[in-house]
């Protein structure tokens, strides 16, 4: 079973806005407030991501039903660049937007299951997941 | 529309509480008020509270780190007080050090910190 | 068919389960064996060869099924080992069929027969057994999950200012994450300055955990504490510096009673002796 709720990323207050949501529904799902901080916060870097790089895109959170497990999926999704060389971005303290380098390995690190799937000129698709523990 | 976080200034410190979710526009607002304040009071240190700020991405982060060195290079020493035990644990995760910001549990600490730090 | 294999193994109950228990004796761990009581052993059998009778007279009874679940859990909870007990059914389904045989009461042609209805009896029972098994141990493990979380970390203030974490066991991922919660939200709590964590009581400090504790000592650090790592053995010390952790940044002692020494004098305070 799974709900799902997008926000548009257009310009910078779309980011507040997709954090927001995913801070909702996290406290919904009932995660700890450590739990909704990293959610939060993962939000915020790949929205983030999609305004800086993509320019637009799309921001969604699904709730997450599976037998005995509740989650969170963040779905980020853009038609922008992409990545020429995910290994590279996935690489700690590289940027190239002169950021702290931390985005995508430090999502990876805050949520529990990270996937991406870029190709260029053709945008970009990633998801996470965090578990209710 | 970009609200403003106040700063007050008490003796040679100037106080700083942000309150709520900051965004993009709001941090990078905060940054120049805060410089602008620094230059027009000599102020030689800062306390920053963050005890209602839930959590703090990359982007936030940078923008206070940069805030700190700049404040040092105005000679004023900057003092972040109140991070949340979730948002230390997200920001550590994401791989942000924070490497040479003091710390404080809280405002009055923070001013101890301050007043030992300056030696006054 | 059915009438005949009961009355057969109704008339030489005694003698089957003799035979039976002897060679479960032979064939399984003499270890397993000697742990359990004769008497003990023979009276299960027993009650076992009655279950399996009444699973033969009538098998959608449910006098039957409640029976065959108290026995699997009584089975369970005298704690034999699964592979002993899946080993004595079939040794039974064995002798059963070893005696059918020997005293004739099958034709020949139908020995297969005979076989396939005898096993198609076992399923059930063993699958019920096995069933009750798992779920015993999905019960353990989970439960021993909790107890292992709640035995997890405790931060204890010893004195105003400074609080005492106790690290006891291994640590993985999931429980590096329960120790950083604990502490952070323990030092905002107690408003510590300074937190010890010791480490006395963890038996390998890996790179992996000594990366979990330099994390949680720089989230400290964060919400504006010092953080001190204490109870460092000689052999951590060892391992420590030949992997090439680096902990200079932060204060380590080789023993609570130092460290806390040394947090006193951090907070400005010492202990005295009184005259």
């Amino acid at each position: 079973m799974e709900i799902q709720s997008c926000v548009t990323i257009l310009n910078e207050w779309d980011i507040v806005a997709a954090r927001q949501l995913g801070r909702n529904v996290a406290k919904e799902l009932g995660f700890g407030t450590v739990d909704q901080a990293r959610i939060t916060t993962a939000i915020s870097e790949l929205a983030r991501n999609i305004y800086l790089y993509a320019g637009q895109g799309q921001l969604c959170i699904e709730r997450l039903h599976e037998q005995s497990k509740t989650g969170l999926r963040i779905i980020a999704l853009d038609k922008g660049p992409g990545i020429a060389d995910i290994r590279k971005v996935m690489e700690d303290g590289f940027s190239t937007s002169g950021g702290l380098g931390a985005g995508l390995p430090g999502v990876r690190r805050l949520m529990d299951d990270f996937k991406i799937d870029s190709n260029p000129g053709e945008g970009t698709d990633i998801r996470a997941i965090k578990w209710l523990r | 529309m970009t609200m403003r976080i106040p700063i007050l200034k008490l003796k040679d410190y100037l106080l700083v509480s942000i309150q709520w979710e900051l965004d993009d526009q709001t941090a990078l607002q905060f940054q120049e008020d805060l410089l602008t304040k620094i230059h027009e009071t000599s102020a030689r240190g800062v306390v920053i509270d963050i005890t209602s700020i839930d959590f703090i991405d990359s982007f936030i982060a940078k923008v206070l780190g940069d805030v700190i060195g700049m404040s040092r290079l105005m000679g004023a020493k900057v003092v972040i007080t109140g991070i949340q035990p979730a948002v230390a644990i997200t920001l550590i995760e994401l791989g942000i050090q924070l490497d040479d910001v003091m710390t404080a549990l809280d405002l009055e600490k923070g001013l101890e910190k301050l007043q030992q730090e300056l030696g006054d | 068919m059915r009438n005949q294999i009961i009355s057969h193994i109704n008339e030489r109950k005694s003698e089957l389960i003799n035979e039976w228990v002897n060679q479960v004796k032979m064939e399984t761990d003499e270890r397993i064996v000697n742990i359990i009581s004769e008497d003990l052993f023979i009276q299960t059998s027993k009650e076992f060869v009655d279950l399996i009778l009444l699973s033969l007279s009538d098998s959608n009874n449910s006098e039957y099924s409640t029976k065959l679940e108290l026995f699997s859990e009584k089975v369970v909870r005298l704690g034999w080992p699964i592979t002993f007990v899946v080993a004595g059914l079939r040794i039974f389904v064995h002798i059963v069929f070893q005696s059918l045989v020997k005293e004739e009461v099958i034709d020949k042609q139908l020995e297969g027969d005979y076989l396939e209805m005898l096993d198609q009896w076992m399923a059930p029972l063993s699958n019920e057994i096995i069933h009750t098994y798992a779920s015993t141990w999905e019960k353990t493990v989970s439960l021993q999950k909790i107890a292992l979380q709640e035995l997890s970390a405790p931060l204890i203030p010893i004195v105003e200012h400074i609080s005492v974490m106790p690290l006891v066991g291994t640590i993985d991922t999931e429980r590096a994450r329960q120790i950083m919660e604990n502490l952070l939200e323990g030092v905002v709590r107690h408003r510590a300055e300074v937190v010890l964590i010791d480490i006395t009581g963890v038996p390998v400090v890996d790179t992996m955990v000594a990366h979990h504790i330099i994390q949680a000592a720089e989230a400290v650090r964060l919400v504006g504490a010092r953080c001190m790592l204490v109870g460092i053995r000689p052999e951590i010390a060892q391992t420590i510096v030949n992997l090439g952790i680096n902990l200079n940044k932060f204060i380590t002692t080789s023993t609570l009673r130092k460290g806390m020494e040394r947090a006193l004098e951090m907070t400005n305070r010492k202990i005295v002796e009184l005259e």
